[in-house]
């Protein structure tokens, strides 16, 4: 495989799942873009046939190094901010005009979770990856992943039921 | 409850110790099954809907990317860490290389590596690093001259974390002892890659014995045991699963079907719930990972580039396979009769012609089939001519047909539970076996998680043990094709007729999700089950989830046919009044091959067969598999020509040769004919083929008075030419297809030519539809 062919596919496979992943942690998708051509800039860089087994953890780790980076920086540039970056959870309108009722309703109630929930909330369904490696990620234990993941589970089902009560 | 091991088992997480033990729970407590469905059917909610596509790059950042990949920064792995460390200070040089030393010799103070292994060389490089130079290894690479992005490589400190991540267990060894244990490693990954678990974990132990801090030894160990322990419990585990909430889910089922009426106004308030208990996975187990359920269409179709004009001068010779399957044509029934235009890669021109029957002659006693040949003018197009080649298969008085050994392999997973799957296929197949006759055998092998024989091969005349074998067919679990084809294969060949007609008959949607699930591989296993001489008939069933390219695939490899079976009465055309063509070859490997006279002929193009191309050697290469032809079957096969003269439609110019003369072949003798068909075929237990020729002369009829068939064919191709999206057929309107297939119904047996003009109908309305909310 040509790197760019490995690049293409890896563009396919990843784009997508990584500027959400990436949005949950900046909370804007512009930044999150930016993280996102950071990650595939190093990993045009990377020795492919190395890394291959285990892209998803790498590109995700360093999405998240990147995204987070972006954060400290916009907190040094604006430091009447707030320390803990609080993402946006309003979206405009037009984002989700074509989304279903519910899969807005969802990522809303996803996007209130606590961060560390949240992000692998979204590696976890969002992504496909594995405990193992969204504990690469997190740089977290396995069973940890696995607390957390049921934690956020919960609140999301106690939450969308209180929403979606019968009146 | 607070308890993870709900969601690790939902999301399919759980080691295999602990799911049994769970499932042993499980099977005890209510409010734990409760949880548990509550929790899957979430899991699939966020899996479908938690992606939003308006996450995605803009095209400048994605440029820069393949920029960045182009302009030769591709990887230099240990220039990275060396050289810019060098450049920050030699003591931090000095670091790494101790560094690396230590943890090759095992003299690593650190045991973190034991429980965290990926991502501890970062951890220990950089405390090394501050411990010697006194300064983190961030700002200790920061000096580098001119980096290629200095605040990448840099301030953060992340690439080389994963650089040296990756460089693990690959670096020089530095000694005896750890060249040794390179080795072992080595070998211990040639085992694991060639499925040898036992070898390769000793190896990988031993490894660990003389270096306890070998991460490299402890990931592959880590690594076969995740691949062990999918290959052994992935079955178990979807029969389980399934299983065990079989009973709630029925229970979860009439609970959300008695909260319907409770708030009959309001759909949106209904919630999930209520939904997602009847749409999710417990009706249909399916492999973690997999979204499926009538709210999500995982139906695949393999994408189909249209045959495009060739040159008669750089391409003479056409060639192809035969094709009898009708499977498309039931499919893109389908779709319009649920308000939908089908997907392009569903529309398989030549199956939908092919459904239809024609009216053509008889072949000549000692040939298996007749050839027919028309010319006439393209409708969507005056200008080019339309040739129709029309084979008829034998027809074979129901009374003289040989015994037969059926074998019919059922798919009884958890996907086949809809109506119009399994109860489909159980009505279905008691009409064929009314139709058997004492000579023949019956056998069924079903197959989900795992596969059995559920009617030994029983005479065709004990009807009611075979009758009451299909009422007992129930579905659940997951669908491992690979192993119950391969047990239908040997219960075929136990009971081989040398004379008779031997076959293993697939009925399933296709979508195999455990063992061999891979297309080529299935593929593989039936071309080397083909050479047994047991035929392969594959029945498609059912909507939301068919894999329709898999199934065509395997028929075609597997010496066989492939039908779609959506209603009972495709199921009585397929299994009854075609029943002998279906399961009776009477020729094999048919390949046509057309060469063209470049006197009369400036281009062509065949319509359809693009998946059955075949390269012009292939023709006379008996080892070359193709279609084969059964009893009665007809094969239509049209090609768009354009007359010598005229140009082609969109000619994609070449520069002329510079080291050769346009060297034309030697015009023959001024010959009229525009092409020549020539026929191969073997006996359905030959080897060695036989050829038909027929020349076609260039006399052009006009369209009006081709014959009926001829131009029904005509339409039928340009309403999947129209379907597919083909620029040729754009002006072409769909009223003017209603019209030529309204004159041509002819005297259509089994009314399929009217079933037919409806069809056009409620195509032309979507594609109105569709066009409408384009602009």
């Amino acid at each position: 495989m040509t790197p760019q062919e490995f690049l293409t596919q890896a563009l396919e496979r990843y784009e997508r799942p990584l500027v959400s992943y990436a949005r949950s942690i900046t909370g804007d998708l512009e930044s999150a873009r930016d993280a996102v051509q950071e990650t595939f800039l190093r990993l045009a860089r990377q020795d492919f046939k190395a890394l291959e087994p285990r892209l998803a953890p790498w590109l995700f780790f360093v999405c998240r190094n990147c995204a987070i980076d972006h954060c400290r920086k916009v907190v040094r540039l604006a430091p009447a901010e707030d320390d803990d970056v609080v993402p946006d959870p309003g979206r405009s309108p037009a984002d989700d005009a074509t989304a279903s009722e519910d899969a807005e309703q969802l990522r809303a109630l996803v996007e209130k979770l606590p961060e560390k929930q949240r992000e692998i909330v979204r590696l976890k369904f969002d992504a496909g990856l594995t405990y193992r490696e969204i504990a690469d990620v997190m740089k977290m234990t396995v069973s940890h992943v696995g607390v957390q993941l049921h934690h956020a589970i919960q609140t999301l089902r106690t939450q969308w039921q209180r929403a979606n009560a019968l009146p | 409850m607070n308890d993870p091991r709900i969601t690790a088992y939902a999301v399919g997480e759980l080691e295999p110790a602990e799911r049994e033990a769970f499932e042993r729970e499980l099977a005890t407590s209510t409010e734990l099954q409760h949880e548990l469905a509550e929790t899957v059917a979430l899991a699939e909610q966020l899996t479908a809907k938690l992606g939003d596509t308006a996450d995605q790059l803009d095209d400048a950042r994605r440029a820069k990317i393949f920029a960045a990949a182009h302009s030769g920064e591709a990887h230099r792995p240990w220039a990275r860490i060396w050289v810019p460390a060098m450049a920050a200070g030699f003591i931090a040089l000095l670091a790494l290389v101790s560094l690396q030393t230590r943890r090759e010799s095992g003299t690593s103070e650190t045991s973190l590596a034991a429980t965290e292994p990926q991502g501890v060389d970062l951890m220990t490089a950089q405390t090394v690093l501050a411990k010697s130079g006194g300064e983190p290894a961030g700002i200790a690479l920061a000096g580098q001259a001119t980096p290629p992005h200095p605040l990448l490589d840099a301030v953060d400190g992340t690439p080389p974390e994963f650089d040296v991540f990756i460089k693990e267990g690959k670096a020089a060894p530095s000694d005896a002892e750890s060249s040794e244990t390179g080795a072992l490693l080595a070998e211990a990954k040639n085992h694991l890659e060639e499925g040898r678990y036992d070898l390769a974990s000793r190896h990988s132990e031993e490894v660990l014995r003389r270096d306890p801090y070998n991460t490299a030894a402890r990931r592959e160990l880590e690594k076969m045991s995740t691949e062990v322990s999918t290959f052994a419990s992935n079955d178990a585990f979807n029969e389980t699963r399934s299983r065990i909430s079989a009973p709630f889910s029925a229970d979860a089922k009439r609970k959300a079907e008695a909260e319907v009426p409770a708030a009959p106004q309001s759909t949106a308030n209904r919630g999930v719930w209520a939904n997602t208990a009847l749409a999710t996975g417990w009706d249909s187990p399916q492999a973690p990972g997999q979204v499926g359920g009538p709210t999500f269409n995982t139906e695949a179709y393999d994408s189909v580039t249209p045959n495009g004009f060739l040159d008669v001068a750089g391409n003479p010779l056409s060639t192809f396979s035969i094709d009898v399957d009708t499977a498309s044509y039931a499919n893109v029934r389908r779709f319009l009769n649920d308000g939908m235009l089908p997907p392009s890669g569903a529309v398989r021109i030549e199956e939908l012609i092919n459904y239809f029957p024609y009216d053509l002659p008889a072949p000549a006693e000692d040939a298996p089939f007749s050839v027919t040949t028309d010319v006439t003018r393209a409708p969507w197009n005056p200008g080019h001519l339309l040739a129709r080649i029309a084979l008829k298969g034998r027809d074979v008085a129901p009374g003289s047909l040989p015994p037969s050994n059926l074998v019919f392999l059922v798919d009884v997973s958890g996907s086949m539970r809809p109506e119009n799957k399994l109860p489909l296929l159980k009505r279905a197949l008691r009409r064929l076996v009314d139709r058997l006759s004492p000579k023949d055998s019956v056998a069924i092998v079903t197959y989900a998680g795992s596969s059995g024989v559920v009617l030994p091969p029983t005479d065709g005349n004990d009807k009611a043990k075979v009758l009451a074998a299909l009422d007992r067919l129930e579905s659940g679990g997951s669908t491992n094709g690979a192993g119950g084809i391969q047990l239908a294969y040997e219960t075929a060949r136990e009971h081989f007729l040398p004379e008779g007609n031997n076959r293993v008959i697939l009925c399933t949607d296709g979508d195999f999700n455990v063992g061999v699930t891979s297309q080529s591989e299935l593929v593989r296993l039936i071309e080397k089950e083909r050479e047994s001489g047991v035929f392969l008939s594959v029945l498609g069933f059912g909507t939301g989830n068919v894999k329709d390219s898999t199934m065509e695939k395997l028929a075609d490899s597997g010496n066989g046919n492939y039908a779609y079976v959506d209603s009972l009465s495709e199921a009585r055309k397929v299994l009854v009044e075609q029943m002998a063509g279906t399961l009776f070859t009477i020729a094999k490997d048919v390949k046509i091959q057309v060469e063209f006279n470049p006197a009369t002929v400036a281009g062509y193009r065949l319509i359809g067969y693009e998946n059955r191309l075949l390269a012009k050697e292939d023709f006379n290469d008996d080892t070359k598999d193709a279609g084969e032809i059964g009893v009665g079957h007809t094969v239509t096969a049209l090609y768009e020509i354009v007359p010598a003269g005229r140009k082609l439609p969109a000619e994609r110019s070449v520069d002329p040769l510079k080291y050769q003369t346009a060297r034309t072949r030697e015009p023959a003798p001024a010959s009229e004919d525009l092409f020549t068909v020539k026929l191969r075929y073997k006996a359905p237990d030959g080897d060695k083929s036989r050829l038909i020729e027929k020349a076609v002369g260039n006399e052009v009829v006009e369209f009006e008075k081709a014959p009926v068939d001829c131009r029904f064919a005509a339409a039928v191709a340009a309403f999947g030419m129209k379907l597919r999206g083909d620029e040729d057929a754009e002006k072409f309107e769909f009223a003017d297809i209603q019209r030529i297939a309204r004159e041509s119904l002819g005297a259509d047996p089994g009314s399929y030519r009217a079933e037919f003009l409806t069809l056009i109908e409620k195509a032309k309305r979507l594609h109105e539809e569709s066009g409408a909310s384009r602009e």
